[in-house]
């Protein structure tokens, strides 16, 4: 098993490089080429999560002997937490390149299209198995800087606009993270995580390191579109292709965001108190203010861009309030509760938010437009794109049966068991706030008007686009299950452990 | 136990697999329908008879001799999975599956209905999670059924114009934001008890964190039977839904089961200290008449039914309010008698709008001669509703009525004012029986219009579950006291004396005997003697332009001065929580909206501000 590891980074990367190569001269290579690429990588995933369990799997690319006890170069560590983004990562990966099978027609230099796909998943792959500061940054680079170019994919006016915004801020984002890793390595004289963890553990500066990690929340918090660092996301995330929407809201931000956010602060750095509260107050705003953003909004794709931001809020509050608790060192079966809460919801956020865009690839494909009050009555003329839309808008509005009811519900019950009031109450608002624009969402795109002639003409998406689009609402549905004790712990419990224990990541590294 | 299992499996799995039958074949899926309930309806007889017992799926399973191999899924399931049997969730299940025929029945000819993709499978997916929410013990349980029941309600409503569409969306987000109060109520009590299970949970509401659960549960019970300030969803969805939805949800269903789970709170979960009676008697009073003084201002008939609706629920919350025993069963029949004739009175109005395709009151009117099945019916359904003895709807407000009473006889505040609570009760009964005269005198009375001479009526599919809930009100009014109240709710609430002499069966005698001796004194005396004359006004015989309006009259109520102000304001939904609300909200996100300006040079400032703020405060 050891040996798949390094093939999550290098399937992608080669794939991209034949694409590119052998496209120009296979008519339709990279039609067929890419998807196997993902579906081998999703195969490749599933496997090795349910191959993990507790346990962690360490690779030294090429072979690097251990100095002094300690892995230098390029280190990657298999964990719970990062087995079970690399599913999530490979799983909307597959399911966005299956849907642009059809969807990507309209555009030219499909290949390049293919390519840039397989660079993003390399990225996003690379970061989430790294384990050592440089290569995190570097395969976050190679992610973002291919999410640039996708997000530029349509060359219109709006679309350049959005991916120069989208640079500019991610550059900015970079700088900080690049210095703050710099300060790091000033610091400590190593660059590998759990080795920064081993050094921090035997004493440091606070303030030193309190701006290091201030540093990393803004330079991440921008990554992963937190509230006052976003501005960049509804752009970026609505002017995109659907199927990159889908992936940049559905994967990239959690991946090159939130993920690398906890993994820091939960395994590398030690627990403050001060930064818990700041990273829990930083999700609250976030949660609040992209909701109402969202509410107002006309264009579908930017109210889905601002429920994001909403979302990732709630994710980052239940992470927060999870530290909150792990810092007091008290109450730690609603800190493991919060936790399960966030990665929940974190998984359920990936799937629902996925299908939401590529519904509104669906309406765009055969409407050619966004705007909400250019729509309406589509429900008889597109069932499929009108019934998964409304699963998954119930889902992220929190209705039951369906998967985003209990993540909520988990969350909202650890904020009152760790005396949250406050936020479980905004929780709730927020809940409620999501249902109302996405029913907003739902009675302005399928309801509304009865079809009259003008949308006689309309048919529903070709079966790749609606292919994919059931596959996730059925998805939707079955993550319900995770909310059964059993399964919640064969699935998420490998993820808790590592963030609840927080040393454990170092000291199985190390082997001490 | 393997009967309540199967009665809240079997209708959601046939329901389920209804979405599979192409939408061609609606009557068949009618039938399917009826039959379901046809068995659910014996399933609820047979379990009304059983004994009581509470039990989890595990106990069930182990019960059963089923082998489950290599699949424990139910054992994680089983603490949340707990299932209880007493008298009030028997009786609640009883009239569920007997209103559900009934209203399965009709729908089969009722057309707007069965225009609907997919209105059977919602309708059994409904039944069957209807009963899983009366049956479940344990709060999650219960809160997982509850909200389903929001989502089919949604899909219970066609939405495919403006005005339906923004109909379902608000019934929806209103039902969806209590269930998200709500989930705040559970999860306190899981704080405070560590655990979900009603049976096991009493809680005083002596401190601010308990008191803030009671309300948040309150919140939700009151939002689905249509209380006070969460009402305003009901006469929005009674006006746009087909009337079978209106019958079955708000109507009939939702009001079971919000009072159902009002009862579970207030006589299982939470001993309710004083000030919150106070509260519950003050929103019931102020149900009864904002709603009932809304409905006699309406216009068209299905939304003054809406009205109702809520106005009907401000009575159950007064006997709740009271804590009595008396108060409690009388809050408790008055929610099966108005589950009786309000959805009856949906049902009626359904035919009307079936056979005349009109929906206003001024549209209509002398249809008594055309449709007289559906007319006595109504006139039934209209009686019972404003409180007119023999029927039901007096004998459960007599019980209320004399509930308050007995409550004056205590030292506490709320209980000093008796008589207002009891003032306003009858004066809302008054009022109800005004607008009912006008849905009436509207539709089935005056000079039949030209256009609706062709009017026939209903198919016999249609009149006949009406009748039957007519048959009902007549019965539970006249055998109130001797039969109904003694079978039914007092194994529920347990044994109560009446303060007050009323047997409703010698009561209805004389009525009886009264009606006889005055047809007697018609048929004897010299009466028949009289001139036949045209309907005249003033003195000046009515033409055919001069339609007869039953409208007018209650125009002047709008009029008053104070009246006309507070109708100005209600026209403008200053009342409407939930558009005060989403005022606010969007206000709010305009403001946030203004600053996205769109301008890099800002969204950079925003990054650098972010970063300069966060140094500041941790680093000092």
């Amino acid at each position: 098993m050891d040996a798949l590891i390094p093939l999550f980074v290098a399937i992608p990367l080669i794939s991209a490089f034949l694409i590119m190569l052998l496209g120009k001269l296979v008519k339709g290579f990279h039609r067929y080429f890419a998807p196997l690429t993902l579906l081998a990588l999703l195969v490749m995933a599933v496997y090795e999560f349910s191959g993990l369990g507790t346990s962690s799997i360490q690779y030294t690319m090429g072979g690097w002997a251990y100095e002094g006890g300690f892995p230098v170069g390029i280190f990657m560590v298999l964990d719970g937490f990062s087995a079970l983004m690399l599913c999530i990562i490979n799983l909307i990966g597959f399911i966005a390149l299956f849907y642009s099978l059809s969807y990507i027609r309209k555009y030219t230099a499909e290949g390049n299209y293919y390519a840039l796909f397989c660079l993003i998943i390399a990225g996003m792959n690379g970061v989430v198995l790294s384990g050592d500061l440089f290569n995190l940054f570097v395969f976050l680079e190679v992610s973002v800087i291919s999410s640039y170019a996708l997000v530029a994919f349509g060359v219109g006016k709006t679309e350049l606009e959005a991916s120069f915004k989208y640079q500019v801020l991610g550059g900015l984002a970079s700088m900080l993270i690049l210095l703050a890793i710099g300060l790091i390595y000033w610091k400590t004289k190593t660059l590998n995580i759990a080795d920064v963890r081993n050094v921090l553990d035997s004493g440091y500066s606070k303030p030193f390191y309190i701006f290091i990690q201030v540093l990393l929340i803004s330079g991440f918090g921008l990554k992963a579109a937190i509230i006052p660092f976003h501005a960049w996301l509804p752009d970026a995330h609505s002017s995109a292709p659907s199927p990159i929407s889908a992936m940049l809201s559905g994967v990239l931000i959690k991946a090159v965001g939130i993920y690398v956010l906890i993994r820091l602060f939960f395994n590398m750095f030690v627990f403050s108190h001060e930064i818990a509260v700041v990273i829990t107050v930083l999700g609250t705003v976030s949660m609040v203010i992209g909701a109402l953003l969202a509410l107002i909004q006309w264009d579908v794709k930017r109210l889905l861009a601002y429920s994001s931001i909403s979302q990732i809020g709630l994710v980052v509050m239940a992470f927060g309030m999870g530290m909150i608790l792990l810092a007091k060192g008290d109450n730690l079966p609603v800190a493991s509760l919060a936790i399960a809460g966030g990665l929940y919801h974190l998984v359920n956020h990936a799937v629902f938010k996925g299908l939401l865009f590529l519904n509104a690839g669906a309406l765009e494909h055969r409407l050619d437009t966004r705007d909400l009050k250019k729509m309406g009555g589509l429900a008889p003329v597109m069932p499929v794109t009108s019934s998964t839309s409304f699963m998954a808008s119930m889902s992220i509005s929190g209705i039951p049966p369906f998967n985003g009811f209990f993540s909520k519900l988990i969350i909202i019950i650890a904020a009152i068991n760790g005396k949250f009031y406050l936020l479980a109450t905004l929780a709730v608002v927020v809940s409620i706030v999501t249902l109302a624009y996405f029913l907003k969402f739902q009675r302005f795109a399928f309801f509304n008007k009865s079809p009259g002639k003008s949308l006689e003409k309309i048919k529903e998406v070709p079966f790749p686009m609606s292919f994919s689009m059931v596959f996730l609402a059925i998805l939707c549905l079955a993550l319900s299950l995770l909310a059964f004790p059993s399964i919640n712990d064969a699935v998420l419990r490998p993820a808790i452990n590592v963030l609840m224990q927080s040393d454990l990541y170092s000291t199985t590294i190390l082997g001490l | 136990m393997t009967q309540a299992i199967n009665i809240i499996v079997l209708p959601v799995l046939i329901g389920l697999l209804l979405f599979l039958i192409p939408a061609g074949f609606r009557f068949i899926k009618g039938i399917i329908a009826i039959g379901v309930t046809l068995i659910t309806g014996f399933l609820a007889i047979r379990l009304f008879g059983s004994e009581d017992i509470v039990f989890s799926l595990g106990d069930w399973v182990a019960a059963s001799g089923m082998q489950t191999p290599g699949l424990n899924a139910y054992a994680d399931a089983d603490k949340y999975s707990s299932f209880s049997l007493d008298g009030l969730s028997k009786l609640i299940t009883l009239f569920i599956s007997l209103l559900s025929l009934l209203i399965a029945v009709y729908s089969i000819m009722y057309k707007t209905a069965g225009a609907m993709r997919n209105y059977h499978a919602w309708f059994l997916i409904t039944l069957g999670f209807s009963f899983g929410a009366v049956l479940s013990n344990n709060l999650l349980l219960f809160l997982i059924c509850w909200g389903i029941l929001g989502l089919t309600l949604y899909r219970l409503i066609r939405g495919n114009d403006e005005t339906s569409s923004a109909a379902a969306k608000k019934t929806l987000i209103i039902i969806g934001a209590s269930d998200g109060i709500m989930i705040l109520g559970i999860a306190i009590i899981w704080r405070i008890t560590g655990t979900l299970n009603m049976d096991e949970i009493t809680l005083p509401t002596s401190d601010l964190v308990r008191t803030v659960a009671f309300l948040a549960l309150l919140a939700g019970s009151f939002t689905k039977a249509g209380a006070f300030p969460f009402h305003t969803w009901v006469p929005d969805y009674a006006e746009k839904a087909p009337a079978t939805s209106s019958a079955y949800l708000p109507a009939s269903l939702d009001k079971l089961l919000g009072i159902y789970f009002l009862a579970r709170i207030t006589t299982g979960l939470f001993a309710v200290g004083e000030w919150l009676r106070f509260m519950m008697l003050t929103i019931g009073v102020i149900t009864i008449i904002t709603a009932v003084m809304m409905a006699l201002v309406q216009h068209n008939y299905k939304r003054l039914l809406g009205f109702h609706a809520v106005s009907q629920v401000g009575y159950m919350i007064l006997g709740f309010g009271l804590g009595s025993l008396i108060g409690v069963a009388a809050g408790l029949f008055h929610m099966i008698n108005n589950a009786i004739y309000k959805g009856g009175l949906f049902l009626t109005a359904g035919a009307v709008e079936q056979q005349t395709g009109k929906e206003e009151l001024n549209e209509l009117g002398g249809l008594s001669r055309a449709m007289p099945l559906t007319f006595f019916a109504a006139l039934i359904f209209a009686l019972s509703i404003s409180g007119i003895p023999p029927f039901n709807g007096f004998a459960s407000k007599w019980m209320i009525y004399q509930g308050i009473i007995d409550f004056g006889q205590g030292i506490g505040i709320a209980n000093k004012l008796w008589i207002i609570w009891l003032g306003l009760a009858v004066l809302g009964s008054a009022l109800t029986l005004a607008s009912f005269i006008k849905f009436i005198g509207g539709i089935f009375l005056g000079r039949q219009r030209k256009e609706l001479s062709a009017v026939r009526e209903a198919s016999p599919v249609m009149w006949i579950p009406m009748l039957i809930l007519a048959m009902g009100c007549i019965g539970f009014g006249v055998f109130a006291t001797n039969q109904i109240i003694p079978r039914l709710f007092m194994p529920v609430t347990g044994v109560f004396e009446y303060t007050g002499i009323w047997d409703s069966s010698t009561v209805s005698l004389l009525v009886l005997v009264s009606i006889a001796l005055g047809i007697l004194i018609y048929l004897m005396g010299n009466l028949k003697n009289f001139r036949t004359l045209d309907s005249f006004v003033g003195g000046e015989k009515m033409q055919e332009e001069t339609s007869f309006s039953t409208l007018e009259f209650y125009k002047s109520f709008q009029e008053f001065k104070w009246l006309a102000f507070m109708y100005r304001k209600a026209k403008d939904k200053w009342f409407d929580l939930y558009d005060l609300t989403r005022q606010f909200l969007t206000w709010l996100g305009r403001l946030f909206s203004r600053a996205h300006s769109g301008i890099l040079h800002d969204y950079t400032l925003w990054v650098l501000a972010g970063l300069v703020i966060l140094l500041l405060l941790l680093i000092t």
